[in-house]
């Protein structure tokens, strides 16, 4: 006999929101018009109610339109990152919070239990529930045409899938038998795990709920190649390339593509809140015009965006500054979230028998990282503004250690030289170089992805300084792709690369990028490839240092506790500091983020990374708002 | 014609596969540079839909017979048919090139003729320098400097074919009067570039034709200068021009890429240098295949003009027969 009794309370609260809470201009009509049900109606029953005070936040006024820039059509998929509504999702401290799940209850990172917020809807108004689930494990992930290669990885536990239990309409359990501390990161991740889809509407294009007859026109109608591809075509929850796709997102494109301007409008059932109950997100409609990548800070500093920091470098500050006066808009100086803004990779991998026994000998990467004057970059190439120090995690990660950052990095070439000596490399050349064990001068060719001026500075400055070691660098650009042929190949006896990409590590998160997990790492392609594809190509580490961090990581994995894990992490750190794996130069460079002087709540200061941070994902873009 | 255009369209597939890898590698490798990572499986599964896990001859063939069923194929950039993709830009690049190409003729027109019958004076020399000035500036400094006191002093918005709020609207006055405000800034950048080389080429085979007895004839038996010119010299000196015919319909079409990618113009060349960079193979290609057969087709239409136009060609093509 509950159910009348709240029944009536929510009619009490409807009326009471309506005569206090604006309904946002946008859809002020269509709910006058009986369209579409009060805000009170289309909110969960139990929303997520965010504590704007506590954020140091004031609350706003829904309504308005901001403008962004992008570069290329594909970009939308920034709205997603930005949004940022995930299942569960980091705040600014770094926790995890839960966000579209009422609450998630892990039991020793083994049985993750969802509970729904009851009354959550899709962007289209259907209800999202454990049905949504189900479909896309039963449906999508078990599918052996969607997908022909199994469950996505993170998913899987020493390969083997969880088991899904659909335990109500609201309750959705994943269980494995060992730990999965990768699971709850990957959900909030900026490009997230989804293992929810619209069930209502992708099963319009699933060949176990659609007549074949009528799959078949559809697929080519699409031009696509069977079902599976119409379901994926038609399913990308990431893309926002679909403007009929359901969304749990704050904005939604309208727009289809191709287009060069796409307009998110709110998304009307959004589970969140402000203290006060009134409906997130306070702006009405964002619009991304895209334009070329080139032209983007002249445009930012011309006003045509509201919000930008995407395709602005720090070298563009003064620019923006002018304009700023012109266009009524400020550049805030946000710091950038990787663990070194550049940084040169020996590759261990390399096939040149001399070079690799060289590279594999820490002395030499410690007398190459001695022998770069990190202050000279700093002031030559940043205005003073960055942070001297190998490539490890940032001061803002609770596992940093000064160590990490200052072992090794120090600017001292009678060190380095002495450490060469010690190698026996002591031998000259009429240039002065040094000579390698089989005569030939010590030059190395550092191979680099050539994409920016930045880089260019960069390695001029190092080119100067270890010339001093007698060692001379020469740098070769080329396109991407054929940069990472080089590198897989063995070519590349040295590259450049950005560091860490996740400079703000907790305990919790996965430390992948600290042991060979992955093709791409330039300093161990081979072994990363060796992981990567479960031993089947490349070969296995054989250095006892690189040993130990597979075992680190193994044992981060398995393990159900904080501390074990931030014990693992930290042993994977020091081995770094003191191996040099990668020579860090810089990190902590300001980003500009521009910001329209209307716009409100947008913090001064903040990460500007895609991981953890989801650009400006983290910080809420729900929760900005124009004034008048 | 039609074996011209199958050996193009190997040649323009074997060049867009020659960098090593395929679309989805350098998806990958586009994603991780900025710090993305991709799902290796959902990589897998895609290169089997859109059919790269085939040997190139197939993928030749299936893209050629699609071809020329006037199926372009399917962009996986954008994840749509190509003909979506292309579809609205074309008009727009259409309407660019009209207008630059009847700029270019408007000055270069008048010139020409003038720099012709007065050889050598300040006249020629001052109008010849500043088409020359025009041939030389690289176009995308002059796109920028054009944009940056455009912005500053009319106010136009940076880059684009029209105000932002217009992108996607239906056609009204007002979005026309921001096309024409955005308009003239590519049609002079572009128009500029073309002009000098339209007067030099005027200029030289009109100053053949004024040498020739029969103007010599026409003038001592007192035809008034103007008439003189029109109707014969000038007449004549025009062949240049419809054989020119031929390159300005692919031209059209491509637009002046490097400064639509500068002006960031919502036209196909910034498309086809995106997809070549982004080994969007089917996008690409047929781009470049459209591109070919204008040019053949161009060139057919020049000569069967000229034929139709100057007896001389004409004739002296008979007696081979």
């Amino acid at each position: 006999m509950k159910f009348p009794a709240t029944r009536l309370l929510a009619v009490f609260i409807s009326l009471l929101s309506s005569l206090v809470f604006a309904e946002s201009p946008l859809l002020v009509e269509r709910v006058n018009s009986g369209a579409l049900p009060a805000a009170s109606e289309r909110l969960p029953r139990s929303p997520m109610v965010t504590d704007l005070s506590a954020m140091g936040r004031e609350p706003g006024v829904p309504g308005g339109d901001i403008n962004l820039l992008m570069a290329r059509s594909k970009d939308t998929r920034m709205l997603t990152v930005y949004g940022y509504a995930r299942l569960v999702g980091y705040t600014p401290a770094l926790e995890l919070q839960p966000d579209i799940a009422l609450r998630l209850d892990i039991e020793g990172d083994r049985i993750f239990t969802f509970h729904l917020r009851p009354g959550h809807r899709w962007s289209n108004g259907k209800p999202f529930t454990s049905e949504d689930f189900r479909y896309y494990w039963q449906d999508i992930a078990l599918n052996e045409f969607l997908s022909p290669f199994g469950p996505p990885e993170a998913l899987l536990v020493n390969g083997e899938p969880p088991i899904v239990k659909i335990i109500d309409e609201h309750t959705v359990r994943y269980s494995w038998s060992a730990p999965n501390p990768l699971f709850a990161p990957a959900l909030a991740a900026a490009r997230p795990l989804y293992i929810y889809a619209p069930a209502h509407y992708l099963k319009g294009f699933h060949a176990s709920y659609v007549g074949e007859e009528k799959l078949k026109a559809m697929v080519e109608d699409a031009g696509v190649r069977n079902w599976a591809g119409l379901h994926t075509r038609y399913g990308h929850q990431y893309k926002f390339d679909n403007p009929d796709l359901p969304t749990l997102q704050p904005w939604f494109s309208v727009t289809p593509p191709p287009s060069e301007r796409f307009i998110f409008e709110r998304n009307p059932y959004f589970h969140r809140t402000d203290s006060k109950g009134q409906q997130l997100p306070y702006l009405d409609r964002v619009i991304v015009n895209i334009g070329s990548s080139g032209l983007i800070p002249a445009k930012t500093g011309a006003g045509e965006s509201d919000l930008q920091a995407r395709y602005l470098r720090l070298d563009n500050y003064p620019f923006l500054m002018q304009g700023g006066e012109r266009n009524n808009f400020s550049v805030r100086l946000w710091q950038m979230g990787v663990g070194s803004q550049m940084a040169i990779y020996p590759n261990l991998n390399t096939t040149d028998d001399v070079w690799r026994a060289l590279t594999r000998d820490v002395r030499f990467r410690r007398a190459l990282s001695l022998a770069i004057d990190r202050d000279e970059i700093n002031q030559v190439i940043y205005f003073g503004l960055v942070n001297p120090s190998a490539n490890t995690v940032l001061p803002q990660s609770p596992l940093y250690r000064p160590e990490y950052s200052s072992r090794w990095s120090g600017f001292d070439l009678a060190a380095a030289n002495a450490l060469l000596d010690d190698i026996g490399l002591s031998a000259r050349d009429s240039d002065n170089l040094r000579l390698l064990p089989d005569g030939r001068a010590m030059e190395i060719v550092v191979h680099s992805a050539g994409e920016s001026t930045e880089q260019a500075d960069l390695l001029e400055l190092i080119h100067d300084t270890w010339l001093q070691l007698g060692i001379k660098i020469h740098t070769k650009p080329s396109q991407r792709e054929i940069f990472r042929e080089r590198l897989y190949s063995g070519e590349a006896v040295m590259s450049i690369w950005t560091g860490l990409d996740n400079g703000l590590p907790t305990a919790n998160t996965p430390p992948t990028e600290l042991a060979p997990t992955n093709q791409t790492q330039p300093q161990w392609p081979i072994w990363g490839q060796h992981f990567e594809t479960a031993g089947l190509t490349g070969t296995a580490p054989d250095m006892t240092e690189v040993v130990e961090l597979v075992s680190l990581l193994k044992t981060w994995r398995n393990s159900a506790d904080h501390d074990s894990r931030e014990a693992a992490w930290e042993k994977m750190l020091a081995i770094h500091a003191d191996q040099v794996f990668s020579i860090g130069t810089v990190n902590a460079v300001p980003q500009p983020v521009v910001v329209n002087n209307r716009l409100r709540n947008v913090p001064e200061e903040g990460i500007y990374a895609w991981a953890p941070g989801a650009y400006f994902g983290m910080y809420r873009p729900d929760t900005f708002w124009l004034a008048p | 014609m039609i074996p011209t255009l199958i050996a193009i369209s190997v040649i323009v597939f074997v060049i867009i596969q020659l960098p090593p890898g395929d679309y989805l590698e350098s998806h990958i490798a586009t994603m991780q540079a900025q710090g993305e990572s991709v799902d290796q499986k959902k990589i897998a599964f895609l290169r089997e839909q859109y059919g790269l896990d085939q040997p190139m001859w197939q993928q030749y063939l299936t893209w050629a017979t699609g071809f020329a069923q006037g199926d372009l194929g399917y962009s996986f950039e954008y994840d749509l048919p190509v003909r979506e993709v292309v579809g609205d830009r074309m008009f727009l690049t259409i309407l660019i090139s009209v207008i630059t190409i009847i700029f270019t003729w408007l000055i270069a027109f008048p010139i020409g003729i003038y720099s012709a019958t007065h050889q050598y004076s300040w006249g020629d020399y001052g109008l010849t320098f500043i088409g020359f000035i025009g041939l030389a500036t690289p176009n995308f400094l002059l796109a920028l400097v054009m944009l940056y006191f455009a912005n500053v002093y009319f106010g136009t918005s940076i880059g684009g074919l029209m105000d932002a709020e217009f992108i996607g609207q239906p056609w009204s006055s007002a979005k026309l009067m921001s096309v024409l405000e955005h308009l003239w800034i590519p049609v002079i950048v572009i128009g500029t570039s073309g002009t000098a080389a339209m007067i030099r080429r005027l200029r030289a085979n009109l100053l053949d034709e004024l040498e020739k007895q029969y103007v010599v004839t026409g003038r001592a038996k007192g035809l008034p200068p103007g008439k003189l010119l029109r109707k014969y010299p000038l007449r004549m000196a025009l062949n240049f021009f419809v054989s020119d015919i031929g390159n300005l319909l692919p031209s059209i079409i491509s637009g002046a890429e490097v400064t639509a990618v500068v002006l960031s113009l919502p036209t196909t060349g910034p498309l086809l240098i995106a997809s070549l960079q982004s080994q969007d193979m089917y996008l690409a290609g047929s781009f470049l295949m459209f591109l070919a057969i204008l040019t053949v087709i161009g060139m057919l239409v020049s000569d069967l003009l000229l034929a139709m136009l100057d007896p001389r060609i004409r004739l002296q093509g008979a007696p081979a027969k």
